[in-house]
């Protein structure tokens, strides 16, 4: 556990090169690479034992740090009248790191803004519709208009009452195909030849819904297979005749 | 017209009722005034609470101002209704936060290779705390989106404006890096480039 709490300590490869630049109190201008490139790896080597995914995000700058190191060992030539650090290897670096040391500080800035700000309270916007709330309204009336409406309120109320007590609501007893389609199947079983009309399945005070559910409910039983239907002429009525391949089939089951 | 007194004491009550920050352009329509002049109102009753060291002080994020507590009184408020401390954001939220807001607008690219690591999830979690905000695309390869901060932001760190953050190089100056200054400046110029 104790690696973890490293871990979480740096925020990203720079922060890591950061730290280990100034915990070994060099010369940010004057890095040797070479004790920083092996401080380096050797982070990375615990990381990766920890965490491959985040381990990979620090490769990049570890190869950076490689090609400067093995750069540092080739001879350098100055050109005449250029500055020296320009023809630094590390210069590229250098200038990385300050910029991130840059927002380092400002998120260091931050964090103490943050901070102080969090002693700072403000009130989160109140419920105003009391006071934008729509006005009450009030009747321009004088006594007498008020009675008459009153009277004319009492004779509706009177009316609408007097009809109520002549009719009685009457709720439909609304039929589902599941329900039919056990209907059905008993209807048949009680015929002896096991053959039906249509016809026969209709009701005299069947209605325009109870036909369409009878109907959609022989067609659900084509679709299941546990009927033959035949219709020998055109609008002609419709024989129905269980499925007893079918039904043996699903009673094996 | 309204006279000053009148109107500065009808800011007042306004910021009071409205309780989020009062764009000043409104409050300055309500009066038929310049805004101008309606700003300058809202900053001298905002030095008056400051001067009397009120326990209510105003506070202006871009050109909208609000009633906040005094910081001072902080300890007393905390004894009155302990409020829950916000949580505070990571070192890595205030990394991007602090690369986006002197950098903006910018792209997600920028964020990463100054910090040589992936930033997704950050700016992710940002973007959803009302800190940051996609202001429009760069023209660059891919039109990447580019990001800014918000006055959500402004409020959070108690900045007036942006321009109010300390100059950048401020902070590293610091840092005892007086002498080298120049190279600094170089090699920002070369990032720039």
């Amino acid at each position: 556990m104790a690696y973890k709490v490293k871990l979480d300590m740096f925020e990203g490869p720079f922060d890591l090169l950061v730290y280990l630049i100034e915990n070994s109190e060099m010369n940010i201008y004057d890095i040797q690479v070479a004790l920083i490139t092996k401080q380096y790896l050797e982070h990375i080597e615990k990381i990766k034992a920890l965490d491959v995914a985040v381990a990979t995000e620090f490769m990049v700058l570890a190869a950076v740090l490689i090609e400067i190191k093995s750069k540092m060992l080739l001879p350098r030539f100055k050109p005449e009248g250029e500055l020296g650090f320009e023809d630094d290897p590390r210069a590229e670096l250098v200038e990385k790191i300050l910029e991130y040391k840059k927002f380092k500080q400002a998120a260091e800035l931050l964090d103490r803004q943050e901070e102080y700000n969090q002693s700072i309270f403000e009130k989160p916007k109140e419920d105003l519709t009391r006071y934008t709330r729509e006005p009450d309204e009030y009747l321009n009336l004088d006594i007498n208009q008020f009675a008459v409406a009153f009277t004319l309120f009492l004779n509706k109320k009177k009316r609408v009452e007097e009809i109520k007590k002549n009719y009685s609501r009457v709720e439909r007893q609304k039929l589902s195909i599941e329900d039919k389609i056990k209907q059905i199947f008993k209807f048949i079983k009680e015929k002896a030849h096991k053959k039906i009309t249509f016809n026969e399945l209709l009701g005299e005070d069947d209605g325009k819904y109870e036909k369409i559910v009878t109907f959609m409910s022989v067609l659900e039983m084509i679709r299941l297979r546990a009927i033959h239907v035949n219709q020998t002429i055109t609008f002609g009525d419709i024989t129905i005749s269980m499925n007893e391949e079918k039904r043996r089939g699903s009673h094996d089951k | 017209m309204t006279s000053k007194k009148t109107i500065k004491s009808a800011f007042e009550s306004m910021m009071f009722v409205w309780g989020e920050p009062l764009d000043v352009r409104v409050a300055a329509e309500l009066f038929n005034i310049n805004w101008k002049d309606a700003y300058d109102y809202f900053i001298e009753l905002k030095e008056e609470y400051e001067q009397e060291g009120r326990g209510l002080q105003i506070r202006e994020t871009n050109k909208n101002f609000q009633f906040v507590t005094n910081a001072d009184n902080v300890e007393y408020i905390e004894r009155l209704c302990t409020p829950v401390k916000e949580k505070r954001l990571t070192q890595q939220a205030l990394e991007v936060l602090a690369i986006i807001a002197y950098k903006q607008p910018v792209t997600k690219g920028e964020i990463e290779s100054i910090r040589g690591i992936k930033c997704d999830r950050v700016i992710e979690g940002l973007t959803k705390k009302d800190l940051i905000v996609e202001v429009g695309r760069s023209n660059g390869i891919g039109r990447p989106i580019l990001y800014g901060t918000t006055d959500s932001f402004l409020r959070h760190f108690g900045f007036t404006t942006i321009k109010e953050l300390p100059d950048i190089e401020d902070i590293a100056g610091a840092m005892n890096l007086d002498d080298l200054e120049e190279i600094v400046e170089t090699g920002q110029l070369a990032i720039e480039f």
